[in-house]
């Protein structure tokens, strides 16, 4: 009795759990050396670098303002893929948001195999799916819409199959129980529940669209990003920063609009 | 007419929710279901309109055999017996008067119901149930505006435009305090007598089940354990019932003054 009394803990944790701590940290590090090494990338070499850095930010500026005319019918591309991709994709997430909710489908290999292609398509980066699709239907801003719809579906069925399944199920239950079969007990007990975040889901991802369909010009798929990746190859930096600029202050316009927007919704 | 016949129910999970049940409910009848949280009273009611489905035996509602029903007959049964939930069970987002013509969803398309084209009597008949409840000047409240007392009435009102021949109540009173839980009850009684609905309410208060019922079933265990008019009823009956000794919780009082 008298010895575990005079028993004082040196540690506020068990020396099992100090060992694996210990392990695992050191495995993390050998991990990070290993990688470092066999790709010769040292962390340190940002700090090396740093006048290549300074030099080309240099040329970048000043912005060539001159420029500024020819950025805008790409500009509008752009939004007008955004526009059309996010409209297209709402309406075909729709009907896949529900079957990938499982209290509604209550069918489980219906649910499963829903989530599992859901799945699959969004493991997809977006630029992956725009030079797909580039193959396939050519340069130009087709490529582009079908890449950010596909893109966009994904990420919407995701957000909201996950608001479909925190709905209160109760008001549903009623609507069966006054006789409504399934199309009216979804539109009477659901889409009011869920109406406000699915419209303000759809202008969060018409936001990620602006800016995914940037990126997708790089690799040939329409609008802003083609006319950068034509001036960097030109070696244009100023005409480069002057896009970027204009994007930059575009994107933060709707950002701050569609925000405003959802805030008034939920 | 409702006829339970040597009627069980076995869950998935191997729980028997209803134990080989006997019981003919007739026409216009005010039944108060009691027993304790588990009894099975929930059960009971549920299969009537079929939100469970009983594994064994026969159920008949208005001469027909309902377990075998299923999709358009299912919903045809659901037509003729409306039903009221503990929790109200409205559709929170929605106005009281789109809450309450949802109770015409059984006779209305699909597409008519989407684009709310609803006959001029449908909508008369919500408005004039809603005026039966007197809450007719909450009709574009959103239904979250309302308190409970509210909110259940709207609900009856939603039952009363279905036009059912028997209403189901499941605690219909368990989330109201005690002069909301009579006024709920008064509404309930009403009905009963005036357009004759057979009407089947879960309770486990025991005064207002002496107080509202014609004829009360006792239930215990996933059977019935009582049965008999509510003028035979004493405390020792639900002793009885309940298998123990009455508690304060048992009892809801505070009669409403009107």
């Amino acid at each position: 009795m008298n010895k575990t009394d005079e028993f004082i803990p040196t540690s506020l944790y068990p020396a099992k759990t100090k060992r694996t701590i210990s392990i695992a940290f050191i495995v993390v590090i050998g991990f990070y050396l290993v990688s470092s090494i066999t790709t010769e990338s040292f962390i340190i070499n940002f700090f090396l670098k740093l006048g290549n850095i300074t030099d080309l930010v240099g040329r970048f500026f000043p912005p060539d303002w001159g420029y500024v005319n020819n950025v805008w019918p790409k500009l509008f591309e752009t939004i007008h893929m955004a526009i059309i991709a996010t409209t297209i994709a709402v309406i075909i997430s729709v009907p896949f948001c529900l079957l990938a909710a499982h209290n509604i489908t209550t069918n489980k290999w219906l649910y499963n195999s829903m989530r599992m292609i859901l799945n699959i398509i969004r493991t997809i980066p977006d630029i992956i799916l725009a030079v797909v699709f580039v193959g396939l239907f050519g340069i130009g801003v087709f490529s582009g819409i079908i890449a950010l719809i596909i893109f966009a579906v994904g990420i919407l069925v995701k957000l909201m199959s996950e608001i479909i399944e925190a709905i209160d199920m109760h008001p549903s239950e009623a609507i069966r129980a006054s006789g409504g079969n399934t199309i009216q007990t979804i539109w009477y007990a659901v889409v009011p529940q869920i109406l406000p975040q699915f419209i303000s889901f759809s202008l969060y991802v018409f936001e990620i669209n602006i800016r995914a369909s940037v990126v997708l010009g790089l690799v040939g798929a329409g609008g802003v990003g083609q006319l950068i990746n034509k001036e960097i190859n030109f070696l244009n930096y100023p005409a480069v920063s002057t896009i970027v600029l204009i994007i930059f202050a575009v994107v933060v316009v709707i950002d701050w609009i569609s925000g405003k927007l959802r805030e008034g919704l939920v | 007419m409702i006829e339970f016949k040597n009627l069980s129910l076995v869950y998935p999970n191997g729980n028997e929710g209803l134990k080989n049940i006997n019981i003919k409910i007739n026409e216009g009848e005010f039944v108060v279901i009691v027993g304790l949280s588990g009894a099975g009273k929930s059960t009971f009611i549920r299969s009537v309109n079929r939100l469970v489905t009983p594994t064994d035996g026969e159920l008949i509602v208005d001469g027909e055999d309902i377990l075998t029903h299923n999709g358009k007959s299912l919903r045809e049964l659901r037509k003729k017996v409306g039903m009221i939930f503990q929790s109200y069970n409205l559709v929170k987002r929605s106005t009281v008067l789109k809450n309450v013509i949802a109770g015409r969803l059984g006779y209305t398309g699909t597409f008519r119901s989407i684009f709310n084209m609803y006959p001029k009597e449908d909508m008369e008949l919500a408005y004039e149930n809603l005026k039966r409840v007197n809450i007719e000047n909450k009709l574009y409240s959103r239904a979250d505006e309302l308190s409970g007392g509210q909110q259940q009435r709207v609900s009856i009102a939603r039952v009363l435009t279905q036009k059912p021949k028997v209403i189901l109540a499941d605690e219909p009173v368990a989330s109201l305090d005690p002069p909301t839980s009579h006024q709920v009850m008064k509404y309930l009684k009403q009905i009963n007598q005036e357009d004759n609905i057979t009407t089947i309410v879960n309770l486990h208060f025991i005064d207002m089940a002496m107080e509202y019922a014609d004829r009360i079933i006792g239930m215990r265990a996933g059977e019935v354990v009582y049965d008999g008019p509510a003028s035979e009823v004493t405390e020792k009956t639900f002793e009885e019932i309940y298998g123990r000794t009455i508690r304060e919780d048992d009892i809801r009082g505070g009669e409403v003054n009107e």
